[in-house]
């Protein structure tokens, strides 16, 4: 089963838990297997129309899943999944 | 209770040395520590580059991977990542357009004002998941 790891403030969401061990054969099955576990992670994630929201990455190990497959990225046993936002802003 | 966030002495001095050392440009980082309720302790703050790629005067941008190692630097230490810290440089501390456009409702925000290289004043933010408004939270730092 692959690892989600799960941010901070998103752990009251989720049992609590800092990571949750999941099957899915691509990343959409694992995000997919969390949140059906965890449905109310499902609107931190996701926008009404099932996309992830604008400041979500996702990483499979160290890559950021925009450079591989997207959400069609195969996941194997042995992977880990980050959960990892987009920040930026400025004085203007 | 309200949210809160308090930011210890070490983790502190280390967020003004990067905002003063970066002025004029915005500088930004992470903060560590932990959470119980609404109250947040900032134990270990990380600076982390700002990856802007124009002016940085009165921007800053967060490599997500730099973000990512930070928060693998809290799980490794028994920390959490609660928040992120940027300067605004010869600017009050307030959430900007651009904050909340580029903000994410997950941590505290955490601005401080550095007027003339010097640290000035400072405040923390929670931007919603909407990113339409950015209420303050109460911010206790160490005054010298």
């Amino acid at each position: 089963m692959a690892k989600v790891l799960i941010p901070t403030p998103l752990r009251q969401f989720a049992d609590k838990k800092d990571s949750v061990e999941l099957t899915g054969a691509t990343v959409a099955e694992v995000l997919g297997a969390l949140t059906t576990q965890f449905p109310s992670l499902k609107k931190q994630l996701f926008t009404d129309e099932g996309k992830l929201r604008s400041f979500v990455n996702v990483y499979l190990n160290d890559e950021d899943i925009r450079y591989l497959q997207k959400d069609a990225t195969p996941v194997a046993a042995t992977d880990t999944l980050s959960i990892v936002p987009s920040i930026a802003g400025g004085a203007q | 209770m309200s949210p809160m966030i308090t930011i210890n002495r070490q983790a502190w001095d280390l967020m003004v040395a990067h905002a003063e050392a970066t002025f004029p440009n915005e500088c930004c980082g992470a903060m560590l520590g932990n959470i119980d309720g609404d109250v947040k302790s900032v134990t270990q703050a990380v600076a982390i580059e700002n990856s802007y790629t124009g002016a940085q005067g009165a921007r800053y941008e967060l490599r997500p991977e730099d973000l990512l190692e930070a928060d693998r630097k809290a799980r490794a230490a028994g920390l959490d990542l609660i928040g992120i810290f940027h300067s605004h440089p010869d600017c009050d501390s307030y959430f900007s357009k651009t904050d909340l456009e580029n903000s994410c409702p997950w941590y505290s925000f955490v601005v401080l004002s550095i007027k003339g290289g010097k640290f000035d004043h400072a405040n923390s933010f929670l931007p919603n998941a909407e990113q339409t408004d950015a209420p303050k939270e109460e911010l206790i730092w160490p005054k010298s």
